[in-house]
Formats: structure tokens, C-alpha cells, sequence
């Protein structure tokens, strides 16, 4: 059952409750803010950006073990970076970035990205081919998927699409992909998740608003389902042009974009559309470019070159779209994570390059990250044939971003990456022994217009108040009902536009606090 | 009736319609017409006879060719493009012949992407090489490529040296060009082919003095120890060599070794059907249709004549539930319409300078639909032939309105050059019909050549109805059609063109127009 579903459900056996003193008004089984209510549970605004480095990317030269120069040296002379080049981190001793990654130096110094070191699966793959294959689709090194992680993740929010779609709650494209085409890993049960867009001013010219008639042909043949197929890529590309003309046009940038950089091409487009207003949940961008299996540097600055300039696109491209996120005041809305197909060895070849390898680090970026460093160096005297060892498998970090940024339950976590993994704890503050620990509460919409949903893992213990504040610190009486176990549903409508704080408390004495943001 | 046994009837229109499609790079009506009632094994005689080797590309500026001068750092960007365009050109040029479609085929399947090799005469000699064993002895066909010096450098076989070999061809060969993964070879085997290809080199890559570009082999850079391959490789030994001729010698051993597994045949065979017939390739088709053709390649001695005419003669291809049932790649699409409808492209020796101008605009329209000749987005060529989703890669919202945008042009009459208009006259094609002042029968035969597909009743209805003559009664384009007839004034003509013009736009824009 998807969340969508489980409130509905809910929803329909729901008695009035008194929280905190409040009354709760009763609300019939058919009442309207219910049902908004169980549609907002959907309007969760928070979006995923995944960066693909595609080729293979080298990643003992784009994060570097201080703690090994020695043994860095001696397996990769000819490319090695040296250590008064390489980018040193805040409160980071052992680990640095490639010369060229100012943006993400920052970035991390700011706390807004997590190094994930030695990200692989077990049995790792050596073909860009199938390795790719692997991270799109989420599957074990042998085991072949046919639907995308990403795809898999929309269906279960989307189920339905493409036939059932748009909607009134979902008018936008669940996906969108800054390319030609879509990746694998945006690949549904029925076709892919998203609309892979190259210009969204140009798109609604291009698509023109004729669809091809449908005859009524067999579809059941191979060339009726290639056709319905085709014929399904009209209507959505149609349908979805006016909403992506729109938010284009509405859409800002504020920051300055570098040039001569695609990956920072890509990424401005996906801030304008966020700012403009689109509901889509997820954005994938891509470079390519990284497999240097020769002269990844120059000889005579081994801190230029190929990879130094793919490195400088990457931490360009991400820092200036985060400072566009902050300026444009959607930065808390979203987080993303780099990957590629597999790093590379850790000894380099006579070419001065380096041949296909393994695990290799990746980054998380976005204000929701937590902790900066998953797991640690690897160490590179005890490599698997010149390859970098496993720390965190690739679904681990799928994970995280499923539940814990984008809120989905566990099961249904489980049930996209096929089984239980793990969350990396990108997104989870470092527990310290003397310090409680502080609980995650989700609201959304935010800014909030007329209902609201509260979310926390803690309610399930009870709930026992619910305070609403407004800036002077004045409590002000809101109607509250219970969604499910762990949500609450809460109507604002009452509230006059501003900045409130919500703070709910539970049985077990925890105290879990937002803010909120009301705007109409 | 086995999948793989040959047709002998003569070949129904709509058959050889389907042939065509699939082993030219596109029919004319008056193709199909000569084709049709021809046996399948005459049909493939004629699609695979010998045709003359095309002109090298000029440089349209000064008439003459460029792949025999010395590099040229600051003509380089645009000879790759006139090589490109060319190339489109040669698709769109050739006759009813299966040469290009498997030059284009081998492009993609022993991939070297001009933009990373950086030298438009290197990737022209490939282009030759290419044409020259398109149709010829696979065995033949890889020894010759992995010694191409574009192919050398794209996948760093020049780096490839004893003590330090790299990996990248020793790995590309097994996975991509012979015998493909899945437990066919381990990593090991990659090191080892590595080591037994080390040695080779080209030179004049880049070399501003002189156009001369060869391959050379150097014994000392070459790895004279014995290579020995895993069991799935019955635990092969190459023998390790020296002197001149260690590198060839060890080669052929590889090629051998690699070649003798039944995999290798069945490899290339399911690349093929891809490519020729349907992406499903179900136990059914694997069991009773590569493994037999598979057959025919190893006892004919991989000569790639025999395994065409097997697969293009066979049930299977004929099978009328698979007609129709690809998507057209871009160029399938861009250089299919030119050719059906016979439309011609200037001289590319007469007239380099508007050949280069039209065949750049296609070039480019191939770029922006996601298929860039001669630059395919990795060593795995594109995407459409190998990955999840097959054909339907081709096809995204986007790439749809740029085919949309594309057929626009080109049915509007769009596509100009020194003021010559490259695309279909509707006027003249519909009143070459038997009947076009019918509106029915005009539907039914302009249709029956347009798509690979039959349209339903219901869809040549709404092509009347809402397309041809919206909201109006039928016989108004009959009334039309012969007040054309009687008075060919400009007011008239327009009067039915207007019509036709939209009713081509119409069908080009139709999902039909883009199945093959």
C-alpha cells in the first residue's frame, strides 16, 4: 500500500480526538479536508536531483586519503596529485578534494555535502555497460531488472501513470530528464517516468499540439505496441508541454551559471523549473566524458587535464546550483547525490590513465545532509586486485534518499530496492552520548496554504500535544486530527499568512519541533 | 515450418516493401514495384551484388578531398564535418543495395567516434575499411580492425605496451565486438588479451607533414611471454612471440581462439536480428533461429553473404505479425523520406558546396534525434541497439517533436539550397494516383506506400473526414479535385495543394510514419 492509499484508508475510519487541549473538530468520513488531507500526503515538495558522471569515474583523484600519500604515490606516480594541491576539508584531516573542486570545498565546509567513500556492490562489474545497468535499475551484480530504481520509486507514488495522468494533484511530469533521452534508471513497469527535455522554452513550440489519431488498431502485435507506445509519448509530451512552458517562464535563476560547462547547463535549467512551480519529484542530469583510460592528466601538471576539467565542471556545476537554490529560497526542497558506473584502479597504467575498477566515493549534496563523512578512506594496502574495496553498497545511498529525505516508508523502500538495505546515514545527525536525540519531523506542504501534514517516526509512542506559536510567541488554536500512527493532519487555514512554530509533544516526554511558513 | 527455412514465393508489394525498408536505407515506390515478384534469393542477389566505391569526401570549399593532405589543426573541425555529411550523403545516394545499411551497422559495432579521435582522415580510412568488409569475412574484418589506426587510438591500443598494458581494446574486443558478456570471458582473459595485443602503433596521426597514415607493430614494445586464457577459454595458451611478425601471428591466434566459440557466432547473429527483424529475442527465436543461423556463419566460415541471405530470405523475416514492428532509427526517418520520394541531392563532385549545404542539414537533424554518425555517445554505440527498451530508446517526448520538426520541414518544402526545394511535391505524387479525385481510393493508395504499417479504416476516415476535407462533405474534394483538372489557374492549384500539404504534414506526423 502506498501512503497515498494508507490515508485514504485511514481517513475513513477516522474519529474526532482531543490533542493537547485543543478540541479537534469533528470531521465526517467524506469531509473535504480530509480528503485534501490524504492528497497532500502526495504534495510532499521535496526533490531529488541525481548527477550521473558517465564512463567511470576516478574516484582516488577526486577524494584523496591524506593519511596514505605514500601508498598513493607509489600506485599511481604518474597521475598522482600532489598533496599541496590537493583541497583540504574543514574538521577533515585525512580526507581532501581534487584541486579543481573549490565549489564542493565550500560546500562541505558549509556542511551541505556528505562524502560516501568505496560505493560498490558485492561481485563488482567491470563493463560500463552492465555496471550501469546495476546502478540504474538497482540490481544485484547478477541479477537483470528491466524497470529503473528511480521508475520504480514514481510507481509506487504514481501508480497508474502514464494512463491515469495528469491529474489535478499531479499536473506536472513525475520526472524530468535534461537530455534527448531518459535514463534506465527512470525506466517504470509501463515506459519511463520521465519527460527528458532539452529546452523547456523551446518544448511546447516543438511538440505542437496535434496528436496522431488512434485507429483502434491492435495493439497486442509488435508493431501495435511499439505504436501505442509512440502514440503515448505524444499525448504525455502534449499534455506536459504547457505545464513545463509555464514553469519555465516562471521559473529564475539567480545565481551566475559557469559556461562551457553541460553539467552546469543542466542544472540551471532544473533550478529554473523547481522555482517555477513544477511538482515533479525527480531531476537527472548527466556528463560525460570519464573514461581516461589515457592521459586523464597532463604530464606536465598532473593537477590538469581531462579528469581535472570533468572535476571542475562537476563542483562548478553543483556549487552554483545551490547558490541558485539558496538565493531563490527552495534550497531546503532539495538534495542529490553524484554516481558513476564504477570507479577506477587504484594504480594507474603507462598511458597515464587508469583501467576499470570498482567501489569509488560519491557525494550527497543538499541542506538536508547531516553527516559529512560515510564511512572512511579506503585503504589502499588492502585493495582486491588493484581495485578499491566495498564500504557502502550503491542501494544503501538509494536508501537514504528514499526514506529519509523523500519521506517514503520502509517497506516500500525495501520493496523499490528489491530488499532491506541499510540507510547510509547521510541524513542523520551524528548521535553524541550526552545529547539527546533530536527527531525528525516532517511537514508539508511548506509553505503551507490551508491543510498541512505532520509526520515523525516518534508519534507512534502517542502524541500527547500539539502547539502552534505564531512569531510573538502566542499559541493560536488550530484543528488537528490523526492521519495514521505516525502522521497528523492540520488545518491552517484559519492562520493568517506568516512564520509559525509547531511543536508536538509524545507520551514518552520527546519534544519534536518546525517551522512553518503560512502563504497564500 | 522452421523459422529459418528460406520463402521461395515470389515476393508480394507488400514484402518486398518490407525488405527494403529493412536492408536499404529506404524504398521509393518504384523500387518496391521492381522488386516485387522477385524471389527472395533473386531479391538478395541483387541487395548484395557489388556496387562502385563512392567518392572520397571534398572539401567544399576548395572541391577537392582532404583525407590525403597532412592534418590541419584549423580545418580539422570542419573536414570531420564535411566527412559526416558525406556519410549521410552516401546513405541517402545509394542504390538498392545492402551496403550502406551494414556499413552503418559495423559503424555502430566496432564504434570509433570522430570527435575523440580528432582527425577526420584517420576516421575516413575506418569509414573505407568499414564499406570494404561490410559485406565480407568477419575474421578478416577484425583482424583489420583492430590494426585501424582510428580504431588504435580510440580504444588506446597505441598505449597498449609490455609491462604496462592497457586494458581498454583486450576488453572491448571480447565484450562488445566478438563474443559478448555474460561468463563468456573472465578478467583475466581481458589482461591476457591485453598483453598478446600489445606492440601495435600507428603513425601520421595528427602529423602536420605528412598525410601518410599507417600501423605499425614494434617487437620490443610487444609482451614475448605466453598468455593463458581461463577454462571458458579452454584454457588456451598463445604462445608467446617475437620478432616482426609476433604481433600478427599472436593476433590471429586470438581471433582463433575467439572465433571458435559457438558464442561468438550466436553474438553476432542476435546483433543482427536486432538490427534486421525485432529486438524480442525470445527461447523460441534463440533456439530455432540464432542458434541454426549461427550455424550457417561458423560453416560458412564467418562470410557474412551467406548469413545475410539466410536471415533475409527466412520465415521469420517474413512473418507478417514483425512487419512493421521497428521503430526507424533517425536516420531511418531523415534519409528514408528523401529516398521515398526519390528526391536527389546536388552532385557532391559538381557541386560540393550545396551538396555539403543540404546533407549538413540532415547531418544535424540526425544529431538532434540522438543518432550523430560517426559520434555515438560511448564505445557502445547507440543506445536503441543494445540497451532496456531497445528501439523505444530512439524515442523520447523530445526527440518525437524534433522528428515532428524535421518531417514539418520537409513536407512544408522547407529545405532549400541555392533556391532548389528538397522535398516531396504532394500535388504531383497524388495526381500520379489512379484515382485521386476519389477521396477514398486517394487515401488507400497514397497510404499503401507511406507506412510500413496498414492504417485502420477508422484512421483513413478521420484522414478524410477531419484531415482532407474538414467538416465538409467528400464529394467537395472531388469538385475540387477536377476544377483543378479543368482549370489549373493559380487560385485552383492552391485551393488542392493547401489541402495536400496538410495532409502530408498530417501523416508524417502520424505514429505510423515512424514504424519500419
Amino acid at each position: 500500500m502506498n501512503r497515498r492509499n494508507f490515508l485514504q484508508h485511514t481517513a475513513a475510519g477516522l474519529l474526532p480526538v482531543f490533542l493537547g487541549g485543543y478540541g479537534a473538530r469533528a470531521y465526517g468520513q467524506q469531509s473535504p479536508m480530509l480528503e485534501a488531507l490524504a492528497k497532500l500526503a502526495d504534495l510532499n515538495d521535496r526533490v531529488l536531483v541525481l548527477v550521473q558522471l558517465s564512463g567511470g569515474n576516478d574516484g582516488l583523484n577526486m577524494v584523496i586519503p591524506l593519511d596514505q600519500m605514500g601508498q598513493y604515490n607509489t600506485l599511481r606516480a604518474n597521475i598522482a596529485l600532489p598533496e599541496a594541491k590537493v583541497l583540504k576539508l574543514n574538521n577533515n584531516l585525512t580526507t581532501g578534494l581534487h584541486t579543481s573542486m573549490t565549489g564542493l570545498q565550500s560546500l562541505y565546509n558549509e556542511g551541505k555535502l556528505s562524502i560516501v567513500h568505496s560505493v560498490s556492490y558485492p561481485a563488482p562489474n567491470f563493463s560500463h555497460f552492465r555496471a550501469s545497468d546495476i546502478w540504474f535499475t538497482g540490481a544485484n551484480a547478477n541479477q537483470t531488472l528491466t524497470t529503473g530504481w528511480a521508475g520504480r520509486y514514481l510507481d509506487q507514488e504514481y501508480p497508474g501513470y502514464p494512463d491515469k495522468f495528469p491529474t489535478a494533484d499531479m499536473p506536472d511530469p513525475l520526472a524530468v530528464q535534461i537530455s534527448y533521452i531518459a535514463s534506465t534508471a527512470l525506466l517504470g513497469p509501463v515506459q519511463s517516468m520521465a519527460i527528458a527535455i532539452q529546452n523547456p522554452d523551446t518544448f511546447a513550440q516543438l511538440v505542437g499540439d496535434k496528436v496522431s489519431i488512434d485507429g483502434g488498431g491492435d495493439t497486442s502485435t509488435p508493431a501495435g505496441k511499439q505504436i501505442a507506445f509512440i502514440r503515448q509519448q505524444q499525448i504525455s509530451s502534449v499534455q506536459y508541454a504547457g505545464q513545463l512552458k509555464t514553469a519555465a517562464t516562471k521559473g529564475k535563476n539567480l545565481a551566475t551559471y559557469p559556461t562551457g560547462n553541460t553539467l552546469a547547463d543542466q542544472l540551471k535549467i532544473v533550478a529554473r523549473l523547481i522555482h517555477g512551480g513544477l511538482r515533479t519529484k525527480v531531476y537527472y542530469v548527466s556528463i560525460g566524458g570519464f573514461d581516461t583510460h589515457a592521459n586523464q592528466v597532463n604530464t606536465t601538471d598532473t593537477t590538469t587535464g581531462q579528469h581535472a576539467n570533468l572535476m571542475k565542471q562537476v563542483s562548478d556545476g553543483i556549487k552554483s546550483f545551490m547558490d541558485d537554490l539558496k538565493m531563490l529560497g527552495i534550497d531546503d526542497r532539495v538534495a542529490g547525490m553524484t554516481f558513476s558506473e564504477f570507479g577506477r584502479r587504484a594504480i594507474s597504467n603507462a598511458s597515464y590513465g587508469t583501467d576499470h575498477g570498482a567501489a569509488a566515493p560519491l557525494f550527497a549534496f543538499g541542506n538536508a545532509v547531516k553527516r559529512q563523512v560515510i564511512g572512511k578512506n579506503p585503504d589502499l594496502k588492502d585493495l582486491d586486485n588493484n581495485n578499491i574495496k566495498i564500504q557502502t553498497d550503491y542501494r544503501q545511498v538509494y536508501a537514504a534518499f528514499l526514506s529519509d529525505f523523500l519521506g517514503e516508508k520502509s517497506t516500500i523502500v525495501d520493496g523499490v530496492l528489491g530488499k532491506a538495505f541499510d540507510k547510509s546515514l547521510i541524513f542523520q545527525q551524528l548521535i553524541l552520548a550526552n545529547e539527546p536525540q533530536p527527531m525528525a519531523l516532517r511537514l508539508f506542504p511548506n509553505p503551507a496554504v490551508d491543510d498541512v501534514v505532520l509526520e515523525a517516526d516518534a508519534f507512534g509512542a502517542g502524541v500527547s500535544a500539539v502547539n502552534v506559536a505564531d512569531a510573538t510567541g502566542r499559541r493560536l488554536s488550530v484543528p488537528v486530527s490523526i492521519l495514521s500512527p505516525t502522521g497528523l493532519g492540520m488545518s491552517v487555514r484559519e492562520l493568517p499568512v506568516g512564520a509559525y512554530f509547531v511543536s508536538v509533544e509524545t507520551l514518552d516526554k520527546q519534544r519534536l519541533t518546525a517551522r512553518m511558513l503560512v502563504a497564500r | 515450418m522452421a523459422l529459418i527455412t528460406p520463402v521461395t514465393q515470389p515476393l508480394t508489394a507488400s514484402q518486398a516493401a518490407h525488405l527494403l525498408r529493412r536492408a536499404t536505407p529506404g524504398p521509393s515506390a518504384a523500387q518496391i514495384k521492381a522488386f516485387t515478384g522477385l524471389t527472395p534469393a533473386v531479391a538478395l542477389a541483387r541487395l548484395l551484388a557489388d556496387a562502385p566505391v563512392p567518392d572520397a569526401p571534398l572539401d567544399p570549399t576548395t572541391g577537392k578531398t582532404f583525407y590525403d593532405l597532412p592534418f590541419d589543426n584549423t580545418l580539422d573541425g570542419p573536414w570531420r564535418n564535411y566527412l559526416k555529411n558525406w556519410y549521410v550523403g552516401q546513405m541517402v545516394r545509394e542504390g538498392v543495395s545492402i551496403r550502406e545499411t551494414m556499413t552503418l551497422f559495423w559503424q555502430n559495432h566496432f564504434v570509433s567516434t570522430a570527435a575523440t579521435v580528432n582527425d577526420a582522415r584517420l576516421i575516413y580510412q575506418q569509414n573505407v575499411l568499414l564499406r570494404k568488409n561490410a559485406l565480407g569475412n568477419f575474421r578478416t574484418f577484425v583482424i583489420e580492425i583492430t590494426k585501424d589506426p582510428a580504431m588504435l587510438l580510440y580504444l588506446n591500443g597505441n598505449q597498449n605496451v609490455v609491462g604496462s598494458p592497457n586494458e581498454n581494446y583486450g576488453r572491448e574486443l571480447q565484450e562488445l565486438f566478438t563474443i559478448g558478456r555474460g561468463g563468456n570471458y573472465t578478467e583475466d582473459d581481458v589482461k591476457a588479451a591485453a598483453r598478446v595485443l600489445t606492440g601495435w602503433n600507428q603513425t601520421g596521426y595528427r602529423n602536420t607533414t605528412t598525410a601518410a597514415i599507417t600501423t605499425t607493430f614494434t617487437a620490443n614494445r610487444h609482451d614475448a611471454t605466453d598468455k593463458k586464457f581461463s577454462a571458458v577459454y579452454g584454457n588456451t595458451i598463445i604462445k608467446g612471440r617475437t620478432g616482426a611478425t609476433a604481433g600478427d601471428d599472436e593476433l590471429a591466434d586470438l581471433v582463433d581462439m575467439i572465433l571458435k566459440q559457438n558464442e561468438t557466432a550466436r553474438f553476432i547473429c542476435r546483433k543482427l536480428y536486432r538490427y534486421f527483424i525485432n529486438d524480442a529475442i525470445t527461447t523460441d527465436i534463440e533456439t530455432n533461429f540464432i542458434g541454426p543461423l549461427a550455424q550457417v556463419f561458423i560453416e560458412g566460415k564467418f562470410e557474412l553473404k551467406p548469413v545475410l541471405t539466410t536471415l533475409l530470405t527466412s520465415q521469420q523475416f517474413y512473418d507478417t505479425g514483425l512487419i512493421g514492428a521497428v521503430i526507424k532509427s533517425p536516420l531511418q526517418l531523415i534519409v528514408g523520406a528523401f529516398r521515398q520520394f526519390s528526391i536527389a541531392l546536388p552532385d557532391p563532385v559538381k557541386d560540393p558546396v550545396n551538396f555539403n549545404n543540404v546533407t549538413n542539414f540532415l547531418n544535424a537533424r540526425a544529431r538532434e534525434q540522438t543518432q550523430d554518425v560517426m559520434d555515438q555517445p560511448s564505445v557502445f554505440g547507440w543506445a536503441a541497439y543494445y540497451d532496456t527498451g531497445f528501439y523505444q530508446k530512439w524515442i523520447s517526448a523530445n526527440t518525437l517533436a524534433l522528428r515532428a520538426y524535421y518531417t514539418d520541414l520537409f513536407g512544408k518544402g522547407n529545405i532549400k539550397a541555392n533556391n532548389i526545394t528538397y522535398g516531396p511535391n504532394a500535388l504531383a505524387i497524388v495526381k500520379a494516383l489512379p484515382t485521386p479525385a476519389d477521396p477514398v481510393k486517394l487515401i488507400d493508395d497514397l497510404t499503401a506506400n507511406f507506412f510500413a504499417v496498414p492504417l485502420t479504416t477508422a484512421q483513413k476516415d478521420f484522414l478524410i473526414d477531419n484531415v482532407l476535407v474538414p467538416g465538409l462533405p467528400r464529394y467537395e474534394w472531388t469538385d475540387e479535385w477536377k476544377a483543378y483538372l479543368a482549370d489549373q489557374s493559380n487560385a485552383k492549384t492552391t485551393a488542392v495543394t493547401t489541402k495536400l500539404n496538410a495532409l502530408f504534414l498530417y501523416l508524417f506526423r502520424m505514429a505510423e510514419y515512424q514504424m519500419c
